[in-house]
């Protein structure tokens, strides 16, 4: 009977990939991009297919977990293509930072742990990059990524290590000093971190030839630019997605949220408090460097000031309104980063309030810390939280 | 079943509906290009924008200049606009690329910038600050984007090979030090001198220029932005007590002004009067002395204080001073209140400086233009009816912009007088000597008054 | 005798004891809501100061520098048991990360409504006392007029808040009702006024060193005035115990001195990292703070 539902799936889907073969075809003039349609829709069409067989996602969840970050994946990237220049941008920026999201969201939502700290983990793996790029020009991106993240992970244990013994509000208050100290810190070393000023990348990030042949010869060169940066960050991201999709389903996940609900039932069934805290803590620092990591090859350069107490706070409202310890909700988060000054400017505009006036200027600020406390009052597991739950209810009132 | 199939079906058709919307989709962009015109001009407007801190630490004060010049532009555009098209000024706050409290998701100097690509501009005017200009630097010259007037008297603009669309405006740190160095030496010989500067080019291109004009400073610090926020200013204050211990009786401040602010105080505190020289940059008398007038000071400690100014003090006889006011009294957008009592302050007469001479250039560059073609204007002429003391003149070898000034000396909370009028010139390198200055500006163009 | 006062040593622990107490007062503030309320403000900073800009700001063109700073004080009090009713009552017994993102929150929204209202432009707070130090044969003593009117103002207040909890019904009942709130009830002690009114003390103490902060050093009065400050004053205690006002008060003036002497041999960027290293260390020898007696209390 199974076998049955699979056979007739698979052909449906070789119907539907030969149909789009065919109306690609007779719509598309140059051979480049109907190859490029064909394969993003195979892809698309084939994903879906396999996730909907059904007891597919059950039985195969790692495969299952797969399949969905390559259909989302193939669906982001053939969208950077119609995207404008400052969209793929701020995409870019927003799918870093959901990394840097995901990473608190775990420590948070799975070992209970809070952090005001993440924006100098943040800061650690932005300036690896840059501090590895100016002396090794030549290293491959994806190696610089691996460095920056390898650090990021070592600052984390140095860190982790006395918080195990912390609670709440004291691990809040040494990774707080931690955030305000990162300047500092980062201004003892001015002849490898350039001090306040920063640095900058020897060279900017280019899009390979291959993909420039695919844009006529009046298209920006900003516009070819962005969507290469966009894309390499949604690769990244999802590859980051995925991994901690199936860390939170994982045995550790599992430990780690025993630890966060019961500390006396995790130590009883042989839970490691102090190593789960850690291993936590590294996680969420190995993901704020590489989201800090990317952030440098998007700007180009990177700047310390950036990485302060403020940028921290902005990373823990951004979690705390997603969504805290869901995937999702880190999306949401990075969406909300990436487009929520738009939103804010298209406010002001619509209201005449005077756009470099002090309350236009104070406006995000308001705004997102209104939000952190409506959120954390009404809907404490924010918006992936409360999505969930009206989704849920609602399947459970359809009469079928 | 029934269910399942339902839903099965209706999976498979909105995927099958996607699909040819995606193909649609993919045909009719790929079939659009872009217009082939000088991006950010059009008949009746041009469009430029800049990156300044509008809040954030480095926001006093510093939040007026793009202001001022915009200012400029509304009154040229009352007159009618430069051939017959009006200017529109974009201004994007980057906090600095500091973003504190005060400015909490504030987006970065490149988010800032691209948000201005995508307008888009024709050309950045007077955006603010090293290090954050020097992170857009790139992303403009591989859009082709003029980088223009940048505000900082850093060397980093001076480098035309490298990035032909990027001009500096105001004289450097390095020739402001270099006529510093030429007064100290002739009003202070063999004093003990000491000197404190910002830890980045600000402060050690500084202290390169006293060097190379003749005064080693016998101590040199250098302090941190970072830690003079974190610390409201008392991180300078063993820096002070240092200089008084080694008995310097000239200090050299090369310092940002809420740093100078910072210092002044710490010596009051100390019962320490060194001569102080300020760098034009930190030494404004209003936006120095403001937070210090409430505090129950009588006394402004700037006074008597040495700096430099490369533009017409608000209390000397230029005609360019009336003007000022006149234009920024008419702007009631941005300085609602300024009136005929108001304080023209420092910030503003160098917004001013560089809107004037922004509009000169594209006045120069006639009805119709690129931007390769408005940037040979820029280089292949000299700008001498400026506010400024000295002609603005850039070559195709030199961006650097001004390149002189007088010696001022603080008189009171709001003013400073000029201490002989004389006007010095020099140039950033090391050898090249301080001489008076030959040619001076002259006047406001008629078209302009 | 001179030499010695105007020495560096002897400098450097007065300026330190200077910062010290203003770290202590801003440790001092967030001990009181701790113990009362178990709560850690993050907004114990930003509340005092919106409190600061009503009092000051709001008046300055009626009155002098004494009433202002009474207003002031005044006002601190209303933020403080509005704060505690409106927002804060609503937390209690909620997993511990809820209260500390919604006093985040609140930080962000109280100094961006400040700096809307009143522009992050400093304003400076006229005060009777001379910020220049005394003179000593023509080298001067780390001390000011204004410097002793501020260890003096902090001492005041340190020994009221000890007063009031030690030597009173109300400071009995205070405490009672935060170590035992059940038994509290039973007894006959009002425990929701009692959480208001540790909320009420804790702003009032926070705005005498807002007021004190604005008005000693050279940047005056700005939105994030307390910012850099509750950074000190948190470190202090947490290094104290967030339990202990005594320990409070003790680790922020040691960190004062520590940090002057820091900033005085190092340099300025020692300071912030020493106070860290500092904390971490005090952290890993004792979790709850050097001064907390028992370990084991979980709130």
């Amino acid at each position: 009977m199974g076998w049955l539902v699979a056979r007739r799936r698979l052909v449906l889907a070789i119907g539907l990939i030969v149909v789009a073969v065919v109306i690609t075809l007779v719509v598309s003039s140059n051979a480049r991009h109907a190859a490029a349609l064909i394969v993003a829709l195979a892809v698309a069409i084939g994903g879906v297919t396999t996730l909907t067989i059904r007891g597919f996602r059950p039985s195969h969840p790692v495969l299952a977990r797969a399949t969905l970050t390559i259909v989302v994946l193939d669906a982001a990237l053939f969208a950077t293509y119609f995207f404008s220049s400052i969209t793929n941008f701020n995409l870019a920026i927003g799918a870093a930072m959901s990394i840097t999201l995901l990473g608190l969201s775990f420590l948070t939502g799975a070992s209970g742990q809070i952090s005001l700290g993440n924006s100098a983990f943040m800061g650690v793996g932005a300036l690896t990059v840059a501090i590895w790029a100016n002396h090794h020009a030549t290293t491959p991106m994806a190696v610089t990524l691996l460095i920056a993240v390898v650090c990021g992970t070592f600052v984390g244990l140095l860190l982790g290590l006395p918080a195990t013994r912390l609670r709440g509000p004291y691990l809040a208050g040494m990774t707080l000093a931690f955030a305000v100290a990162f300047t500092a810190i980062v201004n003892s070393f001015t002849s490898w971190t350039g001090g306040d000023a920063g640095l900058q990348l020897p060279t900017a990030v280019t899009p390979p030839h291959w993909l420039t042949s695919f844009f006529n010869a009046q298209t920006s060169i900003l516009r070819v630019n962005t969507m290469w940066l966009a894309d390499i960050t949604i690769v990244v991201t999802a590859v980051a997605f995925f991994f901690m999709a199936n860390l939170f389903a994982s045995r550790t996940g599992r430990a780690m949220r025993l630890v966060r609900d019961n500390e006396v039932a995790a130590e009883l069934v042989g839970v490691s408090l102090p190593r789960a805290r850690v291993i936590a803590f590294m996680v969420s620092s190995a993901y704020a460097a590489l989201g800090g990591a990317l952030w440098t090859l998007i700007n180009n350069s990177v700047q310390p000031p950036t990485f302060s107490l403020a940028l921290s706070i902005t990373i823990l409202s951004l979690v705390v309104i997603g969504g805290i310890g869901t995937i999702s909700g880190a999306l949401i988060g990075g969406v909300i980063y990436a487009y929520s000054n738009n939103v804010i400017s298209w406010f002001t505009q619509h209201t005449g309030i005077n756009p470099q006036g002090n309350l236009a200027s104070q406006l995000p600020g308001i705004v997102f810390g209104g939000l952190l406390i409506v959120t954390m009052l009404f809907a404490p597991m924010g918006i992936a939280g409360a999505a969930h739950r009206l989704w849920g209810r609602r399947r459970v009132r359809s009469p079928e | 079943m029934s269910r399942t199939h339902t839903r099965r079906l209706a999976t498979t058709g909105s995927a099958l509906l996607l699909c040819t919307a995606l193909v649609m989709a993919g045909g009719s962009v790929i079939t659009a290009g872009a217009a082939s015109h000088t991006p950010g001009v059009t008949a009746k407007q041009i469009t430029i924008g800049a990156t300044v801190p509008l809040t954030g630490i480095a926001s006093t004060g510093y939040n007026e200049v793009a202001k001022a010049a915009d200012a400029v532009f509304m009154y040229v555009n009352s007159k009618g606009g430069i051939n017959h098209r009006k200017i529109k000024y974009i201004l994007k706050d980057d906090c600095y690329g500091t973003p504190g409290f005060g400015c909490t998701g504030t987006p970065s100097t490149v988010t800032q910038t691209h948000a201005l690509l995508s307008v888009p501009v024709f050309a950045t005017v007077g955006s603010l600050g090293t290090p954050t200009q020097d992170s857009v630097r790139s992303l403009l010259k591989s859009n082709g984007v003029p980088q223009l007037f940048v505000n900082s008297g850093s060397r980093d603009w001076n480098n035309p090979t490298t990035y032909p669309g990027l001009f500096g405006w105001q004289s450097s740190y390095n020739e402001e030090s270099k006529i510093f160095a030429k007064y100290i030496n002739a009003t202070y010989a063999g004093a003990n001198v000491c000197f404190l500067g910002q830890g980045d080019d600000f402060g050690s291109d500084g202290l390169a220029g006293l060097v190379a004009g003749g005064v080693t400073p016998s101590d040199t610090q250098l302090y941190s932005v970072g830690a003079l926020v974190v610390t409201q200013g008392a991180s300078l204050a063993p820096y002070i007590a240092r200089f008084q211990t080694d008995k310097c009786t000239v200090v050299v401040l090369d310092t940002i002004p809420g740093a100078t602010d910072a210092a002044l105080g710490a010596a009051l505190q100390l019962g320490y009067s060194p001569h102080w020289v300020i760098s034009s940059v930190g030494s404004d008398p209003v936006t120095v002395f403001a937070p210090l007038a409430a505090k129950g000071l009588t006394t402004d400690p700037e006074v008597g204080a040495v700096s430099f100014s490369f533009l017409p003090t608000p209390g000397s006889s230029s005609a360019w001073i009336p003007w000022m006011r006149k234009v920024l009294t008419a702007d009631k957008s941005q300085f609602p209140g300024f009136s005929s009592t108001t304080t023209l302050d420092g910030n503003m007469e160098y917004g001013i400086g560089w809107g004037v001479a922004f509009v000169e250039a594209l006045k120069a560059s006639g009805k119709t233009f690129t931007r390769a073609s408005f940037l040979k204007t820029l280089t292949s002429m000299t700008f001498s009816q400026t506010p400024s003391l000295t002609p603005l003149r850039y070559t195709s070898t030199d961006h650097q912009g001004l390149n002189g000034g007088y010696l001022v000396t603080v008189t009171s909370s709001t003013s400073a007088k000029p201490i002989d009028g004389k006007i010095y010139t020099t140039d950033s390198t090391s050898t090249g000597p301080v001489v008076s200055a030959k040619k001076l500006s002259s006047g406001i163009p008629s078209w302009l008054k | 005798m001179d030499p010695f006062l105007t020495s560096r040593i002897v400098s450097d622990i007065l300026g330190g004891l200077t910062n010290g107490v203003i770290y202590g007062l801003v440790a001092l503030s967030l001990v009181l809501v701790w113990r009362s309320t178990g709560i850690l403000n993050f907004a114990q900073g930003a509340m005092p100061m919106i409190a600061t800009y009503l009092g000051m700001v709001v008046f300055a063109h009626r009155l002098g520098y004494w009433p202002l700073v009474i207003v002031s004080i005044v006002a601190g009090f209303v933020v403080g048991g509005v704060t505690e009713r409106v927002l804060v009552r609503h937390l209690y017994g909620k997993p511990e990360i809820n209260p500390i993102v919604v006093m985040v929150g609140f930080l962000i929204v109280l100094e961006g409504v400040a700096a809307a209202i009143w522009s992050t432009t400093p304003r400076g707070i006229p005060n009777p006392f001379s910020p220049i130090d005394w003179q000593l044969g023509g080298k001067p003593i780390a001390l000011s007029p204004f410097s002793v009117y501020e260890i003096v103002t902090a001492l005041v207040v340190m020994t009221g808040v000890a007063v009031l909890f030690r030597f009173t019904k109300l400071g009995l009942q205070l405490r009672a009702s935060a170590l035992a709130p059940e038994v509290s009830r039973l007894l006959g002690v009002r425990v929701s006024q009692m959480l208001t009114l540790g909320w009420i003390l804790s702003t009032g103490v926070g705005t005498i060193c807002t007021v004190l902060v604005a008005s000693n050093f050279f940047t005056g009065l700005t939105p994030q005035v307390m910012d850099g400050i509750f950074a000190f004053g948190f470190i202090a205690a947490a290094v104290g115990g967030l339990d202990s006002p005594v320990g409070a008060i003790a680790a922020g003036v040691s960190m004062g001195i520590v940090l002057q002497f820091v900033g005085d041999f190092v340099n300025s960027n020692a300071i912030i990292i020493t106070a860290l290293l500092i904390l971490i260390v005090s952290l890993m020898v004792r979790p709850n703070g050097l001064f907390t007696k028992s370990t084991a209390r979980r709130v």
